[in-house]
C-alpha cells in the first residue's frame, strides 16, 4: 500500500467517524481557499485559466503541496464556458476574472401561480429564457445553445474530475463525493424573485411564497440526492435569506420546507452539510431540531453558545474568520485557531473549516503564509 | 407526462412536468421499445433524463 493510499484510508476513517458522531483520531481539516485563489497563487491569469482548464493541473499540484488539508481543495461549479454559451445574466465573469452573481429576477410576481402549478415547466418555459438570452428565441437556436452548453459543462467537469483524481491519488485526500441543493425559500429568492423581490413578497403574498416553497421542494430533494446514500460524502446546502427575515416569517415561510428537505436527506441515509451564512444565533433552537449529526458550518455568531446548545447533537464547523488572515500576524492567526479548537473540539463533532471561502490572493499580502500556518497548527495540535 | 419525483415527500404528484419523465413514463410514450432489452435501455435513458435535470437546476443555484 502506498503512503497516499494509506493516507486516504486514514482520512476516510476520520470522516466516517465524524459523520457518524464518533470522536475521530484528530480534528479533520479543510483548506478554505478556492480555485480562484489557487490560480492567482500560481501567478496565472484567472480568466485565462478558467477558460483553458489544461492550465490547472500544475496550479492544483502547487496548491496541494503548499497547504495542508484532508479534503480536496479548490473546486468550482462556476465554470465560464457554458454560462457564456447560454448568454447568462445571473452568473457573469467580471473584468478581473471572478464569476459573479448580479441581482436578477427570473420569475415575475404575477407568475407565482404558474410556478406553483408546475415549477419545473415554469423554470424551462419562463425563467430560463428570461435569465439566459440564448434560451430565448427560435426553438432551433435554443436547442443548439442548450446542446453546446451541456456538452461544454460536461467536458469541463470531466477534465476537473481528472485533475481531482490525480491529486487525490498523489496527496491521499479523503475520497468524498458531494451534491448541491438549496433551501426552498432561498431557491425562490436567489435567481427567481431576487433579494429585493422576495423581501416584498413575504409581506404582500406570504401564502404564495409558502406554496412556491412547497411546490419546488421535490425538485430540490432530487437535486440534492447522492448517487448512493451510503457513499462517503454529503449534500451541501448554503443558507442565505433567514437572517434577513422576521422571526414569524422564518417560522412560517423558511423553516417548514427547509426542515423537510434536511429530514428527507437524512432519512435516505445521507449526510447534510449546511453553510449557515451570516448570523443565525436567534435560530439555534430551530437548528437543534434537525436530524442528529447534521453538519453546520457557521459564518458568524457565538462559537461557545453554539457548542453548548448544538454541539452534543450536531457536527459544528466554521467560525474561523478569514479576514484575520489578511489583517492579523501569524501568531494572532494561530492563536485564533487554538481558541476555536479549545471551544469546539472537546467531545468530537468538530470539523475545522473557515467562516467563508478565501478567493483572492495578493502576492505581497500575508494571507498565504498565515493560512499555511493555521492549517499546519490545526493538523499538529488537533489530535484527540 | 407525469413523474414519480414527489413520492419522496409523501406521494403527492406536484411536478407534473412535460420536461422530465421516469423510465416508466418514457416507455409508455415509446411503444417502439416494447420487447427491446429494457435492462440495457432504461438506465441509459434515465441517466440522460437526470443529467438534463441536474444541468437545468444547476443554472439556478
Amino acid at each position: 500500500m502506498t503512503d497516499a493510499v494509506a493516507m486516504t484510508n486514514e482520512r476516510n476513517q476520520i470522516f466516517r467517524d465524524l459523520f457518524s458522531g464518533k470522536t475521530p483520531k484528530r480534528v479533520p481539516i479543510s483548506n478554505p481557499a478556492t480555485q480562484d485563489f489557487a490560480i492567482q497563487y500560481a501567478g496565472l491569469d484567472l480568466a485565462e485559466c478558467q477558460w483553458d482548464l489544461t492550465r490547472l493541473e500544475p496550479v492544483y499540484d502547487k496548491f496541494c503541496q503548499d497547504f495542508f488539508t484532508d479534503t480536496y481543495p479548490g473546486g468550482s461549479i462556476r465554470i465560464p464556458s457554458h454560462y457564456q454559451i447560454l448568454g447568462s445574466t445571473p452568473i457573469v465573469m467580471s473584468s478581473s476574472g471572478f464569476m459573479q452573481h448580479p441581482e436578477v429576477v427570473g420569475l415575475l410576481a404575477e407568475e407565482y401561480d404558474e410556478f406553483i402549478a408546475s415549477p419545473y415547466d415554469c423554470i424551462v418555459e419562463k425563467i430560463l429564457p428570461r435569465l439566459f438570452t440564448e434560451l430565448n428565441g427560435a426553438p432551433g437556436k435554443v436547442a443548439m445553445a442548450l446542446a453546446k452548453a451541456m456538452r461544454a459543462q460536461s467536458d469541463d467537469l470531466a477534465y476537473l474530475g481528472t485533475i481531482r483524481a490525480k491529486m487525490n491519488a498523489k496527496y491521499g485526500y479523503a475520497a468524498m463525493i458531494g451534491a448541491l441543493t438549496e433551501a426552498p425559500f432561498d431557491f425562490v429568492a436567489d435567481f427567481l424573485r431576487s433579494f429585493k423581490g422576495i423581501s416584498g413578497d413575504v409581506r404582500r403574498y406570504p401564502d404564495k411564497v409558502a406554496a412556491a416553497c412547497e411546490a419546488v421542494l421535490p425538485l430540490l430533494i432530487k437535486k440534492g440526492t447522492l448517487p448512493s446514500p451510503g457513499m462517503l460524502g454529503y449534500t451541501f446546502i448554503p443558507l442565505h435569506m433567514a437572517p434577513y427575515l422576521r422571526d414569524k416569517d422564518f417560522a412560517t415561510l423558511y423553516w417548514p420546507t427547509f426542515k423537510k428537505l434536511v429530514e428527507t436527506m437524512a432519512g435516505m441515509g445521507q449526510n447534510v452539510q449546511l453553510f449557515v451564512e451570516q448570523d443565525w444565533m436567534r435560530y439555534l433552537d430551530y437548528l437543534y431540531e434537525l436530524p442528529e449529526n447534521t453538519i453546520m458550518r457557521f459564518e458568524y455568531g457565538d462559537a461557545k453558545l453554539v457548542k453548548e446548545k448544538l454541539g452534543k447533537k450536531h457536527i459544528i464547523s466554521g467560525f474561523y474568520p478569514i479576514t484575520l488572515l489578511q489583517t492579523g500576524t501569524k501568531q494572532q492567526c494561530v492563536d485564533k485557531a487554538k481558541e476555536l479548537i479549545d471551544v469546539l473540539a472537546p467531545g468530537g463533532k468538530y470539523w475545522f473549516q473557515a467562516d467563508k471561502s478565501v478567493i483572492n490572493f495578493e502576492a505581497k499580502g500575508p494571507v498565504a503564509e498565515n493560512m499555511s500556518a493555521v492549517l499546519e497548527y490545526v493538523h499538529e495540535n488537533g489530535t484527540y | 407526462m407525469k413523474t414519480g419525483l414527489t413520492k419522496l415527500v409523501g406521494g403527492e404528484d406536484k411536478m407534473d412536468s412535460k420536461y422530465y419523465a421516469t423510465w416508466e413514463e418514457y416507455l409508455a410514450e415509446h411503444p417502439e421499445l416494447e420487447g427491446k432489452p429494457e435492462h440495457a435501455i432504461s438506465p441509459k435513458i434515465q441517466k440522460y433524463e437526470d443529467a438534463m435535470f441536474v444541468f437545468i437546476m444547476d443554472l439556478l443555484l
